[in-house]
């Protein structure tokens, strides 16, 4: 009796051993399916990523939550080599909300070195409007005087663009060749104010002419920390018709002929510095539009006018974060300083001489979640008329406190 | 200020070009033999914080890879050695 019972302990304390055995042995292989399972390539892949930004803007005359932005950027990529993105830009912005789309496009890796691309394409013109304009790459909280709104360099427009990197020796090139719709130039006529400034970004040209442009990049030292480029962009802005052709009087007046002619120089410096145990971060670039003569309209007093169209802006920024200490919590802070400055055609209706210095104090809480806090002196004259508000300067004319927050996703 | 654009301009250049032919005349092994942790440390950082390769799986990594070759003018031989890396470390 006694032997029986052992017997039937012994077979089950066996099978109990053999099915948890089986049990674990099935949940490892559980486990390794899922790992090969997401370590396995997908051939396409679709995702959104993107950045937003909310923030306080505080001055002597105003205290605001502003520029509250959300930018989701969708990408699908098929294969190895095409790649389609898009991003859509949302914003609410003194009581109003607006969604724009900040480019579109579809491209194509054809060799190594060779990236062909169509759509809405961000404009390789200098460097900011291409890579520095998200919320969470640009240090500060605002983009340098001559960027965005009623600015003078183009940020992105409909066409098709050749781009690539290419290693020569120990130095690389960065190229990028494009040819897009182009500006189209404000006549006067919807804006008496701003006659002579172009407008960039028409999903429609206005002529038949495409303008042209291109950015050559040199990264000459071994460690690509340096990186100093050119751009150029030429463009015919005028419409083939005369927008006062229904005018008798003002019919003669015509830009059709009006050519533009972009150049640009910038620079970007990104080092550890050993011996000070951080990074630092130089950028800057120079900008200088200059736009044939042409005789415009002034509808105040019915005076003809003209001047010369030539304008330039630039900026430059310092930023210094000691990443390399030991202390958690200071390696996480940055120091930032910039200077820009934006100067409009003299005896244009839209003169203006603008200077800004912005000091700034960054916390970064991860490598893509940032508190930027900053003081912005803002200097400037108008000329012309002084109808219209400062060109490039986001509405701001007075000293701003700006305390923003912005994370990539 | 204009009478400074023109020789601003000129050294500039001269700069540049001298930095240029002096680094095509570098060991080329030592730009073969990067490691995709050093190209990430060296190109992320000139337009934002350098990523945390946990942040995403390999999938994801590749697109993204293809997104910044696109967008930063990486060569190929980069990007795949930073995504392999990513990939990798994550």
């Amino acid at each position: 009796m006694n032997f029986n019972r052992f017997i039937l302990i012994w077979l089950l304390l066996g099978l109990s051993k053999s099915y948890a055995q089986d049990s674990i042995q099935s949940q490892l292989d559980a486990v390794k399916s899922e790992i090969t399972d997401l370590k396995k390539i997908e051939k396409s892949h679709f995702m959104i990523r993107g950045f937003t930004q909310f923030g306080l803007d505080a001055s002597s005359e105003d205290l605001s939550f502003n520029m509250t932005s959300f930018n989701p950027i969708i990408l699908w990529r098929h294969g190895d080599r095409f790649l389609f993105e898009s991003e859509l830009e949302m914003e609410y912005m003194s009581n109003i909300f607006s969604l724009n789309l900040g480019y579109a496009s579809a491209s194509y890796l054809v060799t190594k070195g060779l990236v062909i691309k169509g759509g809405k394409i961000l404009i390789p013109f200098g460097t900011f409007g291409e890579k520095f304009h998200p919320s969470w790459s640009n240090k500060l909280a605002s983009a340098p005087l001559g960027f965005g709104h009623d600015g003078m360099v183009p940020m992105a427009d409909v066409g098709v663009e050749v781009k690539g990197g290419v290693q020569v020796g120990s130095a690389k090139l960065s190229y990028a060749a494009y040819a897009v719709n182009g500006p189209r130039i404000k006549d006067g006529t919807e804006e008496p104010t701003e006659a002579g400034m172009l407008s960039f970004e028409n999903m429609n040209d206005n002529n038949r002419n495409k303008a042209f442009g291109a950015r050559l990049g040199i990264l000459p030292l071994q460690n690509s920390s340096l990186e100093l480029g050119g751009s150029v962009y030429y463009a015919l802005p005028g419409s083939f018709k005369s927008p006062f052709a229904g005018d008798p009087k003002l019919k003669d007046l015509n830009y059709n002929n009006v050519t533009a002619l972009l150049t640009a120089l910038d620079l970007c410096f990104v080092k550890i510095i050993q011996p000070l145990s951080g990074v630092l971060d130089i950028k800057g670039q120079y900008n200088v539009s200059k736009i044939s003569n042409a005789t415009y309209f002034n509808p105040s007093d019915t005076a003809r006018y003209t001047f010369q169209n030539n304008a330039s802006s630039y900026y430059i920024q310092v930023a210094f974060r000691p990443s390399l200490l030991d202390n958690k919590v200071l390696k996480n802070f940055e120091l930032v300083g910039r200077y820009s400055v934006y100067n409009t055609p003299k005896k244009s209706l839209w003169e203006s001489e603008q200077s800004q210095i912005q000091f700034g104090l960054d916390y970064w809480f991860t490598w893509r979640t940032v508190i930027k806090v900053s003081y912005q002196i803002n200097n400037g004259t108008m000329g012309g008329s002084g109808m219209s508000s400062m060109a490039g300067m986001a509405g701001m004319s007075a000293n701003v406190i700006l305390f923003h927050i912005a994370t990539g996703f | 200020m204009k009478k400074f654009i023109i020789p601003s301009i000129f050294v500039f250049t001269l700069f540049v070009c001298m930095l240029f032919f002096q680094n095509c005349t570098a060991s080329k092994e030592a730009i073969a033999n990067k490691s995709g942790a050093q190209l990430w440390g060296e190109n992320c950082l000139r337009c934002h914080n350098t990523p945390s390769p946990t942040d995403f799986n390999d999938t994801q990594w590749k697109t993204i890879g293809l997104h910044m070759q696109d967008r930063a003018n990486l060569t190929k031989d980069e990007a795949d050695k930073i995504v392999t890396f990513l990939q990798s470390a994550n």
